[in-house]
């Protein structure tokens, strides 16, 4: 091409991507630049519609909130057929070679659940599609039902990596692919999760109640009702990382009951709604008319519970006795405390990569009571070091909930950091996509406080003084619900061809029609 | 003259002929010519310059030896102007110090107005043969501080040495504030990824500060506590040979901790290159 001084010029180049050559080919028949411009310029609109986040009065938390919007949009494939996930980093760095952990399920599935349900529905069909490998790793431990793996790629196979080399030089063996078996329930949260938010009958019908059922099963061979009458999950590891090899685990025992009671619910549901289909479920992986009522026998004995004196849930038997060691005589600091004190003291300590107990409260919030939230929140809170960038997030998330918004709006701006300040020596490895979904659970589950309810949503905002306004909109169940939030008064406007009912905390809950706007003040 | 040429100030002393086998391995390694000089007022001839080293003259094979007139530290950084000296090697004190103040009056300004890096060489250290088969570039993550590997660098492919690079990080401290400063991961969400993630990012951003010498192999390390403390642990525990250390020029009172700490207590020469 020649070019003349001066001239300006527009060079476009179209590039497909596929399997084969022809189907790549195939990809851009009859398609011309401006057209594809166009449409991705549409698909954007659309998406961003639901996914943009307004906080008046707070640019810099904007902005975090749309940087995480926006990656997350970018992340997933609603159009994926169950063949791949998003990745620890999603696309856009090689680091975690592209494997998918719990941070999908747990940390960024919400997002996509409440703005774009076809990308949360595509997410859950890998885990589906996955279902075969996670029964073939629990058989070959000897284990009924299904154990995912804690590091997953195209096949679903176990692909944590055996050992570790720190940057000291030292070879450390990773327990997390042995112990963290709480993936299992995680995958089963984000299944129950995404059908209770959508009301997606199909998907319980042929992929959730099969994924619920089997995490279910897994947990009733992995543990048994001991000789003090209750059931019992030994040699485990939770979300918190630095204590491998625990009894009893809070968070994974709490997963484990909830998973084995929605098993249940999900059975019962199929029952009610489509027994045919149950019993072709029963037929395809023998499942037994005995087994719920086996699993609500494991919940109900599961060992879990808040002292009475002062509420407090040991995160593993033990706990209380091991060696006590100040965080705050570490400060400033600005890296890892693994780092500082060596894996083999924190093992022996209280001090926490990540609080199981603030996350286990954080994920099933309604079934404590708040007086055991707070008390445990001001109990792990000061012992938790967030070695893992999932960590402050979920904690900036439950002080808001809990109306300590001092403390939340510190864990949101450290969220916010984690991607955006380039200071932490990992930014080419990609985007921390975990923390992102993070950060839009701390504003929309936190600061919003939103819930869900049998009949639509709930609010109870807790909003940052300097926050005047947050606006965001959720999906549920076929509808669009747009959400104003200020210091007065909460405006909902909602889109679709039901109406749905909407409680805001202080007031009567409302019905909103179809199209209806509705302003509720506190 | 031919090559680069590099100056090691002799006064007499046995201390800082303990220098002499260092400079003259370094001037092999660049292909330089070694000025030995010592400084007098007047400044002696040649000869008398040479016997008022105190050394035997076959020291001094394929050495030249300069008298040169001033105060040694003068006389030392004027003739390293005048040479357009690549290198002094030189010791840090040359008598007896307390334990407390390893760096004497002469080095101490010699290290603040020198126009080029320097070589500090532990006095009364054995005249035994020394040649950098491993050499360590402390690194804070300050882009200031990468300024070390450039030099280190150059010195490990005319020695065939090896490049280790130690970043010590610590409690009850903050981030240094100058931009670019890449620093220990605050996350390690999955220690199996995160170690090597980190270790690559620091090392292509440290080596992308300055030109590393082709074919030399840069290998990364981290350690956590005083950083002077560890520093010179880690040169012993990994047989180092050189410890080249980047610093500001500055040495009165609290400032500098590292560098004093260094060259205090190393087990082998540093190399201070001011930037």
């Amino acid at each position: 091409m020649e070019v003349e001084l001066g001239g300006s010029y527009r060079v476009d180049r179209l590039v497909a991507v596929d399997a084969t050559e022809e189907a790549a080919r195939a990809r851009l028949r009859d398609r011309t630049p401006d057209a594809v411009i166009a449409a991705h310029v549409e698909a954007w609109r659309r998406r961003w519609s639901l996914a943009a986040i307004e906080v008046v009065g707070d640019e810099a938390a904007e902005r975090a909130l749309r940087f995480a919007a926006y990656h997350l949009v970018s992340a997933a494939n609603p159009d994926d057929d169950g063949r791949a996930s998003v990745g620890a980093r999603a696309l856009t760095g090689p680091a975690y070679r592209g494997h998918v952990f719990w941070d999908t399920d747990v940390f960024m599935l919400p997002f996509f659940i409440y703005t774009h349900p076809p990308s949360a529905r595509a997410l859950l069909g890998y885990r589906y599609r996955t279902l075969p490998a996670a029964r073939e790793r629990a058989r070959g431990l000897g284990l009924r039902g299904a154990l995912y793996p804690w590091e997953s790629a195209d096949r679903g196979d176990d692909v944590t990596p055996p050992a570790a080399v720190s940057a000291s030089g030292e070879v450390l063996p990773v327990y997390s692919g042995l112990e963290e078996h709480h993936i299992s329930a995680d995958v089963a949260y984000a299944a129950w999760h995404y059908f209770e938010a959508t009301g997606d009958d199909d998907f319980l019908v042929e992929e959730g109640a099969e994924m619920l059922v089997e995490t279910a099963r897994f947990w009733v061979s992995r543990g048994r009702i001991e000789a003090d009458g209750r059931f019992h999950l030994r040699g485990v590891m939770g979300p918190d990382e630095y204590h491998p090899g625990v009894d009893d685990n809070a968070y994974t025992n709490g997963m484990a009951r909830w998973n084995l009671e929605r098993a249940a619910a999900a059975v019962r549901l199929l029952d009610e709604r489509r027994p045919e289909r149950r019993r072709a479920l029963a037929a395809r992986i023998g499942l037994g008319e005995g087994e719920p009522a086996e699993w609500l026998r494991a919940a109900a004995a599961m060992k879990l519970e808040a002292d009475p004196a002062t509420r407090l849930i040991e995160q593993f038997a033990g706990y209380f006795a091991r060696e006590e060691i100040d965080l705050a005589l570490l400060e400033p600091r600005t890296v890892a405390v693994d780092a500082l004190i060596g894996l083999d003291r924190l093992a022996r300590s209280q001090v926490l990569k990540q609080a199981d107990v603030v996350m286990l409260l954080h994920l099933l919030w309604e079934r404590f009571p708040v007086e055991v939230s707070a008390a445990n929140f001001r109990y792990y809170e000061p012992r938790t070091a967030h070695g893992s960038s999932l960590s402050p997030g979920i904690h900036a998330a439950t002080a808001a909930r809990l109306g300590d918004l001092a403390t939340a709006r510190r864990y949101f701006r450290q969220t916010a950091e984690i991607d955006l300040a380039d200071n932490m020596g990992n930014a080419a490895g990609g985007v921390h996509a975990g923390a992102l979904g993070s950060l839009w659970q701390a504003a929309i589950l936190g600061f919003a406080g939103m819930s869900l309810r049998d009949d639509g949503l709930a609010f109870t905002p807790h909003l940052p003084a300097e926050w005047r306004a947050l606006g965001f909109a959720v999906c549920w169940r076929g509808r669009v619900l747009r959400v104003t939030l200020d210091g007065e008064a909460t405006e909902l406007a909602l889109e679709g061809e039901a109406p749905m009912v909407v409680a805001v905390a202080g007031a009567a809950p409302v019905e909103i029609a179809p199209g209806g706007r509705v302003v509720v003040r506190r | 003259m031919s090559g680069p040429c590099l100056i090691v100030p002799l006064d007499g002393s046995l201390h800082a002929a303990a220098a002499l086998p260092i400079a003259q391995e370094m001037a092999r390694l660049y292909g330089g010519t070694l000025a030995v000089i010592h400084a007098s007022e007047p400044a002696l001839p040649a000869a008398a310059a040479a016997a008022a080293t105190g050394l035997a003259a076959a020291r001094f094979a394929g050495v030249v030896v300069e008298g040169v007139a001033g105060s040694p530290a003068q006389a030392i950084v004027r003739s390293a102007g005048e040479h357009a000296a690549a290198l002094i090697v030189m010791c840090p004190h040359t008598t007896v110090v307390p334990p407390d103040r390893r760096i004497g009056r002469t080095a101490a300004e010699v290290l603040r107005r020198a126009p080029c890096p320097v070589l500090l060489v532990k006095p009364l250290r054995p005249p035994a043969p020394w040649t950098p088969r491993t050499i360590l570039v402390p690194l804070d993550g300050t882009p200031a501080s990468a300024a070390a590997i450039h030099p280190a660098s150059e010195i490990a492919a005319r020695a065939g040495a090896g490049l280790l690079v130690l970043h010590v990080t610590g409690a009850r401290r903050d981030r240094p504030g100058e931009p670019g400063t890449l620093g220990a991961p605050r996350y390690t969400d999955q220690p199996q990824h995160e170690w090597t993630a980190w270790a690559a990012e620091f090392r292509e951003r440290a080596c992308q500060l300055c030109e590393v010498a082709a074919g030399v192999s840069v290998r990364l390390f981290l350690a956590a506590g005083d950083p002077g403390g560890e520093i010179v642990q880690f040169a012993l525990a990994h047989q180092v040979d050189l410890i080249a250390l980047a610093w500001r020029g500055t040495l009165e009172d609290v400032r500098a901790a590292t560098v004093k700490t260094v060259v205090r207590e190393a087990p082998c020469p540093v190399l201070l290159v001011r930037f």
